[in-house]
């Protein structure tokens, strides 16, 4: 007889993080609940709080490697593996949480749901806990359940404010479209259980080591459970629901789904293939795969797929967020051709990609966030002139686009030129090519902006717009890192370099 | 073709055409009324299957529970038999080809595959097993399964509120 609580005792300290999630999330639930209508601004604050604490476990967690609630009968294999690189993928889901919380504050849509934040609090909470998940378990059962709790949290949070038509859409067509997808996940998973008697993805690395593979049945249901993952990141073909989603729901949610959702659905991704196909990985970082699915070809498919849909459907956006969605299904092409490299090189791209692509992209999203707060619009005419009201966040707006296309002296630079290099390394030089045609696409949408901003000349007259303090901060605290990691880099790479571990790999 | 196949068959024939009726009666009331065979029917595969534990959940969850609700809500719903829902069909030639496609694939990997096999004619009873693997091995997936249906509840209030 097992002594009572083991299981919970043996992992509690792996899970620090997601047990100071889960314990702020039944706080905001509470406190919303005890202080009722009148005191609702104190909420974002004890959200930033919980964020910081779970920030704080985060980086203590560094360096560990270990399985968290380890199933003793398939071979001491745990359900969650806690690793340096789930680590660095749960503080960007932190990171782009606090901007979240940040940009929330500050939004005029959210504002107006004035008596329901605490649910709005809450689910972001539920969200995170499901994306931290996400990024370390080593189980389908738990692939799934945390993949569910993301998507029925971001469900309502894109539909959250009710105000209009849109909103209501985005949110339908996001539960039709992400029901359908997690289903037929399911159902690959259901198969891939049929055939190998497990769902731990280290013990079906172990079944397929040893060379008892059944081919087709493998590879449909590696199919299906990539068209799982494949919604998640928006990877085409599976990314219909992206601009409609974006475009309707409210700016800060809009801001997290593309970069905390795409970020947990990449670490996912990442993790599925590395673990469950891996044979070895040769002294040059290279790895070598199990020859059961041509995965290389595959990914280089639906990503050049991916980012020429992408830039080439962004071409001839009017609206800001919705060109954004685009630019944004463009950027996972982008990162998905890192993956496909097979290397510790591209995954390292990927990392840096994703820290960087973390402010500009919310960077992008604030500004566009701050002049609909004024102008109650994101068509790119109600743009003209604005930087003759608003030279700030003109300029601001400027230089995160610019970083977004990846030109120096930006940070978006340094994320394409690790890309690259890992391409080139690779001698992938066709596809490397195809992606650098590609950045020239999108350069024309993203200056598109700058044209309109700087060079039109306004329809009417309007007065100027002027941003408070805090938003000036935040705003700096986006815009400083472009410059920073633009210019000295050495950091993050270190920072990447040292995260690239996957546990047992 | 043993009793157990012919058990088998009769479940599988109650889902599927219920499930077929489901979606293309035109009255939602029948269609609501078809979806009791539906779940029932699946009822029926789970505890042909030796899963008798989940068997009587989704007798007593979703037949007892959640499909009552529902025809409840129906049956409450001021007019709503005389709603004609749309039912057509769009796109048939596409949708044919795709669904043959894929029908073919998974017909040649139900053909071709060597599943692993259980032997679940005689399998003992397995919910006090489940208890045990829910409060142990598995009980983080157990607990979180408690958080994501905290958040289906929030988000629903969020939706039916104004």
């Amino acid at each position: 007889m097992e002594a009572p609580l083991k299981y919970i005792f043996d992992s509690i300290q792996y899970l620090k993080p997601e047990v100071a999630v889960s314990i702020f999330l039944a706080i905001l639930v509470t406190v919303d609940l005890v202080l009722g209508k009148k005191n609702k601004q104190v909420l974002p604050y004890i959200a930033l709080a919980g964020l910081v604490i779970t920030g704080y476990f985060v980086t203590q967690q560094f360096g560990t490697s270990a399985f968290a609630s380890v199933q003793h009968n398939i071979g001491n294999f745990g359900l969650i593996a806690v690793d340096s690189f789930g680590n660095y993928f749960k503080l960007i889901i932190i990171l782009s949480s606090i901007f979240i919380v940040l940009f929330s504050i500050s939004s005029i849509e959210i504002k107006q749901v004035f008596d329901r934040h605490g649910e709005y609090y809450s689910l972001i909470f539920g969200m995170m806990l499901g994306m931290m998940l996400m990024v370390s378990s080593a189980d389908l059962i738990l692939i799934y359940l945390s993949i569910e709790l993301v998507s029925l949290s971001s469900y309502v949070l894109a539909g959250f404010t009710k105000q209009s038509l849109r909103n209501s859409e985005a949110s339908l067509k996001y539960i039709i479209y992400g029901g359908t997808a997690s289903g037929i996940m399911l159902f690959g998973i259901s198969i891939l259980y049929g055939i190998m008697g497990t769902t731990n993805l280290y013990a079906i690395n172990t079944i397929l080591q040893n060379g008892a593979f059944q081919p087709l049945a493998l590879i449909i249901s590696c199919i299906l459970i990539f068209t799982g993952f494949g919604f998640k990141i928006s990877a085409a073909p599976f990314h219909f629901w992206t601009p409609d989603v974006y475009e309707g729901a409210p700016i800060a949610i809009t801001a997290y789904l593309s970069i905390a959702s795409k970020a947990a659905g990449f670490a996912l991704l990442i993790r599925f293939i590395k673990v469950t196909f891996i044979q070895t990985i040769g002294e040059d970082g290279y790895w070598q795969l199990l020859g059961v699915i041509d995965w290389k070809s595959f990914l280089i498919m639906i990503s050049i797929l991916t980012m020429t849909l992408g830039n080439f459907s962004a071409l001839w956006q009017d609206n800001l967020k919705r060109m954004l969605a685009y630019s944004s299904i463009a950027h996972a092409g982008y990162m998905l051709l890192g993956l496909a490299v097979f290397s510790d090189q591209g995954v390292m791209a990927i990392l840096i990609y994703f820290l960087i692509y973390l402010f500009m992209n919310l960077g992008a999203f604030f500004v566009v966030m701050l002049i609909a707060n004024k102008i109650g619009s994101e068509e790119i005419d109600e743009y003209d002139g604005i930087a003759y009201k608003t030279p700030l966040l003109a300029v601001s707006l400027a230089v995160f686009l610019i970083s977004l296309t990846g030109l120096p002296p930006t940070a978006g630079f340094i994320a394409k030129l690790y890309l690259f290099i890992a391409l080139v390394d690779a001698k992938m030089i066709a596809v490397a090519i195809i992606a650098l045609l590609n950045t020239v696409v999108s350069l024309y949408y993203y200056i598109r902006v700058l044209k309109h901003m700087f060079l039109t000349k306004p329809k009417v007259e309007g007065e100027r717009i002027t941003i408070g303090i805090a938003d000036t901060v935040v705003l700096l605290a986006m815009l400083i890192p472009i410059f920073l990691f633009g210019l000295y880099f050495t950091p993050i790479v270190n920072f990447a370099k040292n995260s690239i571990a996957l546990l047992g790999f | 073709m043993t009793l157990y196949d012919i058990i088998f068959y009769l479940f599988a024939l109650v889902t599927i055409s219920s499930a077929y009726l489901v979606v293309t009666v035109r009255n939602i009331v029948y269609s609501a009324f078809s979806l009791l065979f539906t779940l029932f029917g699946i009822a029926g595969l789970y505890a042909l299957l030796g899963a008798d534990f989940v068997a009587i959940v989704q007798l007593i969850v979703y037949v007892g529970g959640i499909l009552i609700l529902m025809i409840f809500g129906v049956m409450l719903t001021n007019k709503i038999t005389n709603v004609q829902i749309k039912t057509g069909v769009f796109q048939i030639l596409p949708a044919t080809i795709g669904v043959g496609i894929f029908g073919g694939f998974l017909l040649a990997v139900l053909l071709n595959t060597n599943w692993l096999n259980l032997n679940v004619k005689d399998s003992p009873a397995t919910t006090f097993q489940l208890g045990q693997l829910l409060m142990n091995e598995w009980v983080l997936p157990f607990e979180l399964l408690g958080i994501v249906l905290l958040i289906a509840l929030l988000g629903a209030a969020s939706i039916a509120r104004k």
